[in-house]
């Protein structure tokens, strides 16, 4: 049996997404053209809509609709610190918490020199003209795996170099968590960076 | 046809049986990348199997006890099985042991497995190298300056590749190397006198050599120029193969 040219096209096309192999990708197809063709409709017209509008906010670069998005415009946030994050849904966390109330700059991606990935491929300089025209404390809340650890690395040489003040995040045993369970290497470090007991 | 070395079929399964399963090796994750939808492939070096790779099945769903487990630069105890060449994980435990690399010590640590995925064959066991490399770990957290650090490792990894240097005697001769005079050390040759300013291969003094041989680097031009005939070796052995932390490390150097 052939498979009709359009279906071929969209199994084609739905392979794009990250870990969606050739069966994936068919299921999603049969899915979308069996069981919910309003679906389907409303997915392809999202995605025309989502490319034709969506662009990097130019001071904080995460995705916008807007040259400048709502975090960045928005009044009372505190611009003497500066937040840089891997992907946007870190930034989400960030925000979630509550705790932080300054200003964001998405890196959309990290360094991975296994992989290839290198300087060229963030947008550093943005980051740096940011971090000046703010003049503000730089926070480094790149991910605790080794590549995160390389780009704060990285970053934080790169902004030291022009002068700029820069800080990393703190890790540790998660709050509530009780030490029977936390996991060895998590325990290993947090003695290693133990602080001392103030007052 | 019949079995006319009963003796040695007989060792041939068992030996098909031992690869199948692999129980508490010790080994490093030299790097990872996704794999299907929630699992991960990890490139580990083992000490007894040499590189593997390895699936770690589910290791990228949000709360896969692998996830934060399989991180690089810490010792662990695997176990796998499978015979086909991407064999799959089936336990992970943490050694510990070895503090976390931390910046340039860490870009360090990425030099070193850019050039064990590129050098090593799969498969190929290095026990030597693997306690070499593992001692090389230590001693980046250690220390303040790791050149000397490099160049040992990367002597290392070429001697166990069957590309060892020739450092204190003439290429093909046994006439040992002199301190004061100059050489050329010529690619997949050694090193032969310098004769004028002519000729292939790299200029280098025999204190250079002898200085490599011996593991020193406190002299800041044999530091200079073991830098140098190291890179000259390994770009050959790479056969092309740019090697990115090398240019992360050089923008760094830059900025400060
Ligand atoms: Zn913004």
């Amino acid at each position: 049996m052939k498979t009709p040219s359009s279906l071929e096209e969209l199994i084609q096309a739905l392979r794009c997404l990250p870990g969606v192999g050739p069966k994936s990708a068919q299921r999603m197809a049969y899915h979308l053209l069996q069981r919910d063709r309003p679906g389907a409709l409303q997915l392809s017209a999202a995605l025309g809509q989502a490319v034709q509008n969506i662009r990097h906010c130019c001071k904080c670069n995460n995705f916008s609709e807007d040259d400048i998005c709502g975090v960045c415009l928005a009044e009372g946030r505190d611009t003497s610190l500066l937040c840089v994050v891997e992907m946007p849904s870190d930034m989400l966390m960030m925000e979630q918490t509550q705790c932080f109330r300054g200003m964001y700059f998405v890196l959309m991606g990290r360094l991975s020199p296994l992989d290839g990935l290198g300087s060229r491929e963030l947008p550093l300089e943005r980051l740096v003209q940011r971090a000046r025209e703010l003049n503000s404390e730089v926070i480094l809340a790149t991910n605790f795996t080794v590549e995160g650890e390389a780009t704060a690395h990285y970053l934080a040489t790169l902004l030291r170099a022009q002068g700029v003040k820069v800080s990393r995040i703190a890790r540790g045993l998660p709050v509530g968590g009780e030490l029977e369970h936390v996991d060895s290497g998590t325990l290993a470090q947090a003695v290693l960076e133990r602080r001392e007991v103030q007052g | 046809m019949g079995n006319c070395f009963p003796g040695l079929m007989h060792k041939i399964n068992m030996s098909g049986i031992a690869k199948n399963r692999i129980q508490d090796e010790t080994a490093f994750v030299l790097h990872s990348y996704p794999f299907r939808e929630t699992s991960l492939v990890v490139e580990v070096f083992s000490r007894q199997h040499g590189r593997v790779p390895l699936v770690a099945r589910g290791a990228r769903r949000p709360r896969s006890a692998l996830r934060g487990l399989l991180m690089s630069f810490q010792p662990l105890q695997l176990s796998w099985f499978g015979k086909h060449e991407l064999r799959t994980l089936h336990s992970a435990e943490w050694q510990g042991g070895q503090p976390l690399l931390q910046g340039t010590a860490l870009m360090c640590g990425f030099y070193l497995n850019e050039l064990l995925l590129n050098l090593l064959a799969r498969d190929d066991p290095h026990e030597s190298l693997f306690d070499y490399y593992r001692l090389t770990l230590q001693r980046l957290v250690q220390e303040v300056d790791h050149a000397a650090t490099l160049r040992c490792f990367e002597k290392h990894l070429l001697q166990e590749l069957g590309y060892a240097l020739l450092l204190e005697h003439e290429a093909g001769s046994s006439r040992p190397i002199v301190a004061e005079r100059s050489y050329r050390y010529v690619l997949e040759h050694g090193a032969v006198p310098q004769s004028g300013q002519e000729g292939e291969g790299m200029t280098v003094s025999g204190k250079t050599l002898l200085d490599m041989a011996a593991d020193d680097y406190s002299d800041a031009s044999s530091a200079r120029e073991g830098k140098q005939l190291m890179r000259m070796l390994l770009n050959h052995h790479l056969g092309g193969v740019v090697l990115h932390t090398r240019e992360l490390i050089q923008d760094l150097r830059k900025f400060n």
